[in-house]
Order: structure tokens, then sequence, then C-alpha cells
């Protein structure tokens, strides 16, 4: 494959996406015309790069749906079931196809040829239903205005006061639409002929039929002019002043029709919601305007990012502790800037989460139909932005969640109804940006977490002693357990289940958070915090003993200073401490790591909520908020998973990077906790 | 020592009175010691993490590594970059912590006796051959096997 076809299957991606997004919309509304032009241009659009770059088993296939839709938007056959399935059916073939790199393969795939010879097939049948009206030559719209120019020229000899049938037929036709109507007669009072402007939306054929039982008496020709009401355009209401005295011609007036019509297109004053539309679109085509840049470059202009950034902390170090004005000055704007470009650089990586949006569209579809569940997918915030790995990466564990709420949560329709409850159920995602900070909300109004249930199964495999008191909280936070999750019997009862902890595991990958809430008879909502960037954090820089440590600041709640010593809790019963009037399990860093050196007077307790559950990390001293850039330890030091990395410092030394969701796994595995 | 078709360089370090030879293949350079941060809850030859003009490398004490007694670090310490080949071409880049780097030297393949039988703790002996100049005993050590990856976390886990 050559980079024009690499380029052409990148291309093609985006459209089918596209592509999916329009047929849901279009499915849930069949009338709509705008989702349908876009489908119809984007279809039009891969059919014609296909062909062009030597994918022709795409272009063919693309090109009899091509024609399917176009029958649709000519208003000829319905959107159907059967329509959007074997369309969506056939994309998805395509994208399956896109990955493979042998562009022969895809030229050769059986399963092209099938998917096409289907909608050749469907489109046959469509045909055969409609009578062969669909391909048949000069086949009417049906409901399309249009402007017609009909003249009617007796050959028997009548006048308006007569009694032929013609001068009815005239005021029927009249009636049929909006009508000017010239009459002219010989001085004898017999009519020469009957001129009309019609505007209506009966079709030709049905115009021509007026005349049927007349044929003998008259001689009738009917010109459409062109599509659209025209007797209410100044501009042509002027012409057909002007045809008075100058006569017909039909070429003048079908090309005046026709600048109408491209006026009217471009002026037309346009309803509130169609107007919402445009604005869409041109808000569409403003953002559309982008460059593509390899995910390596931008990868490499961020590494360099971070670069500048220590090398700036450390420019800056030295700067305050020098007495050159100058250059603190320079120190001080070099720091503004650096963080406005890293700012800017950022952003570039990022992309908006639309497009898992529309795989998930396309999820809860399939989904809902083959479960007999009726589902309401609503999405809000498809432009957050986030890292582009980052959302790869999300959208494994996010479809497990949406299908989770889906199979497990929402209802079957008649014991919604039981409940009380709309037969639709509904699954929201949320996604916005706070800080540093992406948002994923994944919520459903089904069943909820019945957590007697969880902590009944739970006890049963052993996670957690019959006697344990556990919070609300603590019990629901069970279901992301590994060894409650795979037990398929155990989903089939709590709702949540099977890969619930590869979810949790992969959040943590990526530095993020999940906490889940659910009520009973009510839904559950599952939230998920994950950091814009994998290798820039906000953190508290902290020392114990001689060492620094970062805290991400993304887990920290509140910050206490207590004296040292009732941290000494080793001959103690009670093995919480009392901060800020609660109990907190508490993890002290010098106690575990740093034992060597003389103990402080007092420590600052970090209170960190993790998965709803707060703990403490007891430090000597918190220096400050810092922005780390993350280093990786390596693989020599795989197994200290507590810590996420390191960072250096402006004065060049290094400071360890905490997990603290690691941490307090550590101290949970050895009993370490105070 | 004569330069002749087989010889190869090799870097010669100093653990107390023993002297040590490596191939510089894997030697990216030699620095003197700069500020380790140290890791807790780590086993005793990780010496903890250092700052390499912006590079974040593990440090590792040789000495330790090879059942050798613990030595405070002097003004003669010196820390080898080590690029030790591993499995699926990924390299380990470790910081190693000797106590003296002496020089680079060709040693030819004929001048390279047979290694005696070592006995190290359950593992194959990274001594793969010795030089005898006089007796002054150089030990030809392979690096990869003293730090190897799967070793590190072995340890790690006992």
């Amino acid at each position: 494959m050559d980079s024009n076809q690499q380029r052409f299957v990148e291309d093609a991606l985006d459209l089918l996406n596209e592509l999916d997004e329009g047929l849901m919309q279009l499915e849930e509304n069949p009338q709509a015309t705008a989702p349908l032009e876009q489908l119809f241009r984007t279809i039009h659009t891969i059919k014609g790069a296909a062909n062009m770059f030597g994918f022709e088993a795409i272009g063919a296939l693309s090109h009899q749906l091509e024609a399917l839709f176009d029958l649709v938007r000519q208003g000829k056959i319905p959107v159907t079931d059967g329509l959007i399935s074997i369309t969506l059916q056939a994309f998805d073939k395509v994208r399956g196809l896109l990955k493979e790199s042998d562009i022969q393969k895809i030229n050769a795939s059986v399963e092209l040829k099938e998917h096409t010879e289907i909608a050749t097939h469907f489109l046959h049948q469509v045909d055969i239903a409609s009578g062969g009206m669909l391909s048949a030559e000069g086949a009417y719209h049906k409901n399309e205005v249009a402007t017609f120019y009909i003249k009617i020229s007796p050959v028997i000899s009548i006048t308006t006061q007569g009694n032929h049938p013609l001068v009815f037929i005239v005021q029927d036709l009249e009636s049929v639409g909006t009508a000017k109507t010239f009459l002219q007669e010989n001085a004898t009072g017999e009519i020469v002929c009957w001129e009309l402007f019609l505007t209506t939306t009966s079709p030709q054929p049905e115009l021509e039929s007026f005349f049927l039982f007349v044929e003998q008496d008259c001689k009738a020709e009917i010109h459409k002019l062109g599509a659209g009401n025209l007797c209410e355009d100044e501009e042509f209401n002027q012409a057909v002043e002007s045809f008075v005295s100058e006569g017909f011609n039909l070429e003048i007036f079908q090309a005046l029709a026709a600048t109408i019509a491209e006026k009217n297109r471009l002026t037309a004053p346009f309803s509130d919601e169609e107007e919402e539309e445009i604005n869409l679109s041109r808000k569409k085509i403003k953002s559309n305007a982008v460059i593509k840049v390899s995910k390596y470059k931008i990868d490499e202009l961020l590494d360099w990012i971070s670069e500048l950034i220590i090398l700036q902390t450390q420019v800056s170090t030295i700067a305050s502790a020098s007495t050159s004005n100058k250059l603190r000055d320079a120190a001080e704007r070099l720091e503004i800037i650096t963080t406005r470009l890293r700012d800017t650089s950022l952003e570039i990586g990022l992309v908006p989460v639309e497009t898992l949006v529309t795989k998930f569209k396309r999820l809860v579809r399939d989904l809902s139909r083959s479960l007999h569940k009726k589902v309401n997918f609503l999405s809000e915030g498809a432009e957050t932005e986030m890292d582009k790995d980052v959302i790869e990466l999300m959208a494994e564990p996010l479809m497990h969640m949406i299908r989770n709420a889906i199979d497990h949560g929402i209802e079957k329709p008649e014991q919604r109804r039981a409940a009380g409850k709309s037969e639709h159920g509904t699954v929201r995602l949320k996604a916005f940006n706070s800080s540093a900070y992406a948002h994923i909300l994944v919520s459903d109004d089904g069943k909820g977490i019945d957590s007697a249930v969880v902590l009944k199964k739970a006890i049963e495999q052993g996670l957690v002693q019959p006697d344990a008191e556990l919070s609300e909280a603590d019990t629901l936070n069970l279901i992301f357990h590994a060894g409650l999750s795979t037990a398929s019997q155990v989903s089939d009862v709590s709702g949540r289940g099977v890969g619930m902890d590869v979810v949790r595991q992969r959040i943590h990958e990526l530095r993020g958070s999940v906490s889940v809430k659910s009520q009973l008879g009510k839904g559950t909502s599952i939230h998920i915090k994950l950091p814009l960037s994998r290798s820039i954090i906000d953190g508290l820089l902290v020392r114990v003993a001689e060492a620094r440590y970062v805290v991400p600041l993304s887990f920290v709640d509140r910050i206490d200073r207590i004296p040292y010593q009732e941290l000494n809790l080793e001959h103690r019963l009670n093995k919480t401490v009392i901060v800020n009037g609660e109990p907190l399990s508490v993890f002290s860093l010098r106690k575990h790591f740093h034992e060597e050196s003389e103990p402080p007077k007092t420590s600052d307790i970090i209170s960190i909520t993790l998965e709803g559950i707060t703990k403490g990390l007891a430090v000597d001293r918190i220096e400050g908020k810092m922005q780390a850039v993350l280093k990786p330890l390596g693989d020599v030091y795989q197994q200290q998973d507590y810590l996420a990395g390191s960072t250096i410092l402006g004065d060049g030394t290094l400071a360890l990077v905490l997990d603290p969701q690691r941490l307090f796994k550590l101290a949970d595995n050895k009993s370490l906790t105070l | 020592m004569k330069n002749a078709p087989e010889a190869r360089p090799y870097l010669i370090f100093s653990l107390g009175q023993e002297k040590f030879a490596i191939n510089v293949d894997h030697v990216q350079e030699v620095v003197e010691v700069v500020p380790i941060t140290k890791v807790p809850n780590v086993p005793d030859f990780m010496l903890g993490i250092i700052n390499l003009r912006g590079r974040v490398l593990p440090l590792l004490d040789t000495r330790v590594k090879l059942n050798l007694p613990k030595k405070e670090v002097t003004k003669k310490s010196r820390i080898l970059i080590l690029d030790i080949p591993g499995e699926d071409n990924k390299n380990l880049e470790i910081g190693a912590l000797v106590d003296v780097a002496n020089e680079v030297v060709s040693i030819r393949e004929a001048d390279i006796q047979e290694a005696p039988a070592v006995e190290m703790n359950k593992q194959a002996t990274p001594i793969t051959g010795l030089l005898n100049d006089n007796g002054d005993i150089t030990m030809i050590i392979d690096i990869s096997r003293v730090f190897s990856l799967q070793d590190i976390i072995q340890v790690n886990n006992n």
C-alpha cells in the first residue's frame, strides 16, 4: 500500500465513524433530511476516494449503497430498519477490511462482494415493490413543489361563458396549487389559449391526466419550469408580467427558475432547528480545518517540552539564588512562556471523545436489540478532549461498562413498567474537563447494584470475612475485585461483573481513579477521572527525612498537621489517628521507609480518597505544589509499583513520584498500616 | 600487552583488591559519583536512582551483587553506565557502582585462561575467564550475567 492509500485508509476510518453516526441519527429520525444528506455525501466521498486509490471493491459496494440512499433522498423509498442494518453491516465489513495491509486482499474479499450483492438485491427488491417506477425514466417526485407552465389551446370554438368542460378543467387546474392564469381571446370572444403558471405539489403526469377526456378538443402543453414555489418570487412575477407583452420562451423561464432556486437556497429563511443545524455544520467546517500530523511528532514535541520544563525549573532555582535582577526577571518570563508552551502542546495531542461516543451508540443499538431492551443512549460533552492514546486505551473499558449497564443494569421493558419506570431505559455518558483532568461518567437508570448480594458473594468467595463490617462504598467497590468479577454466576446476580477488575486496572495504569455509586432500583453511576497528560502531573512535593516525594494532586483531599508522636501507634489497639476530628487509617512514609534519622516534631497528613475510601499519608513536611515531569524508573524497579516514577527537581536532584493507590495496597498486603 | 588481530578492548575496574574486565561494548561511559536518590523497600544492591544529564537511571551496587561486603563511596568510586542486552532487544540501562575504574586495555583471546569454578548463589558464574599477567590476576566477567533483569526481579521477590 502506498502512502496515498494509507491516507485513504485513515480518512476512510474517520468517514466510517461519521457514517455510523449519521445512520444512527437517521434511524432515530427517519424523516430528517440533514443526516440523510450528510450520509449520502459521506458514502459518496468514500466511493469516490475508494475508486481513486484503487479500492475498487469498496467503491463498488459504496456505489450500490449510494444508489439506495439516493432513492431515499428522492423520497422513493423510506428509511427502514433493513436499510440501516445492511448499510451498517456492509460498512462494518469495510472497516474490518481496512485493517488489512494488502490492497489485493481487500479487493478480492468475498464478503465485500456478498455485501455488494445484498445491497444490489435490496435495491432490486424495493424496485419491484414499487412497480418498477424507481428505475423508470422520468419517474415523478412525490410531494415535490414545482412550478409549471401550461398552455391550453382549444381546437374547437369555445368561450368563457360556454359550458365546455375545458373551462372547468382549467379552473380545477388552478385549484391544485397557486396559479397565474392568462387568457387570450380573439375579437369575437373565442378563446385562443389559456396560459397558466402553476405552482403545485402534483406531479406532471397527474397534471397531464386532467386533459385525458378533452384530448380531442384542445392542445395542452405542460412544461416544468423548475422546482420550488416560483409564483411567490418577485423576480419571477416580474418576468410573468413582461411575458404578456413579450410572449413565452421556455428556455428563458427555465433559466430564470434555476437562478431563483439557487438564490432561494442561499437566502431562504430557516426555522430555528434548521438554523441550528447550519450553525453546527459551520462550526464543523471551522473545526475541520486541520492539518494531519503524525502522533510520533507530537510525542516527540511533548518529550522536548518536558525536558524544557525540567531545565526551566533548574534555571528558576539558580536565578532565585542569584542577586542579579536581570537573571531573575528573565527566569520569570521563561517560566511563563514554558507554561504556555506546555499547555498549547498538550492540547495539540488531545482529540475529542466524539469518536468513542459513536462507537458506543452503535454498541447500545446492537446490544439493546439483541437483549430485547429499550435503551436510550444520551451523551453529553462529546467535544471533551483527551489524549488520543488515553481515548484508545479507555475504549475497551468504557465499552465494557456500557455493556454491563445494558446487560445487567437496564431491566426488560415489562419489568420497568412493573417498577413504575418508563419502558425506555437510559444509559448516559457524560464527559467533561476540569483543570488537568478529564472526567467520564457512565450512568444508567436500571435496577442498581444490590450491595447485599455483592457482599454475600464476596463472603462466599472468601474475599471478605463473614463478620467484616463494610460501608456501602466499600461493598460497592468489591465489584472491581478480580476474584468477584471473574465469576460468571456472580455477574448474573450482582449486575456488574466480568472484567470490572480489568477496567479498574486500566484506569490505574493511566493514573486515574474510578468510583461507583448505586441506588437499588434507581440505577448505577460510575465516575472515572483521568489525567490529561500521561507524563506531566501536578503534585505536592513532600519531604520525608532526607528524601523527597511527589504525591499526585489528583488524589489529595486535604492536608492537616499533627504532632509526630500521634503516629506512634505501635503499642496501641486503635491503629487509627484522629485527624480533623475523624479517625483515619494513616500510612507513614517515615515509619516504613525512613526510620534512620531523628523524627520531626510534627507530621503533615495528606488525606487521600480512593474509590470512596479515605486514608492518610504521613510525611514530615509539605514543601509545596509542583509540576512534575514523570520519568519512568525503568524495568529494574518494576516491582516497586507503588512508585509511579521519578521527577527531576529544580536543583537537579530526583524525587520519587508515589502511586497512592498501590502504596496503600502495599500497606494492606503487608499489614503495615499503623 | 600487544595488539593482535583477535585482541578486544576491555574496561578494567576494581572491587577492593580484585580486578575485573568487562567488554567495552556494554559500557556507554564512566562517570563520577553523582547524588543518589534512594528508593525505599528494595534489596540492598539497588542503591537508588541517579540523574544523568536529564536521564533517570537505576544505580546498582556491583559489590553487593557479587556478594562482596558493602563499602562506603570514596573519591575514587565510579559509576559505569552500562547498556546490557536483554530479551526482545530490550536493553537494560543501568549505572553500576565500582570502587575504581582503571583503564581500557586490549586483551587477546589467546591470553585468556579458563575460569576457575566459582560458587555463586545458585546462578551461573559471571566469571568467564582469567588473565594472568605474572601473578596479577584480572577476572573477565560477563556483565549481562551479573545484572540480568530476570535476576533482579527474582532477587526482588525473595
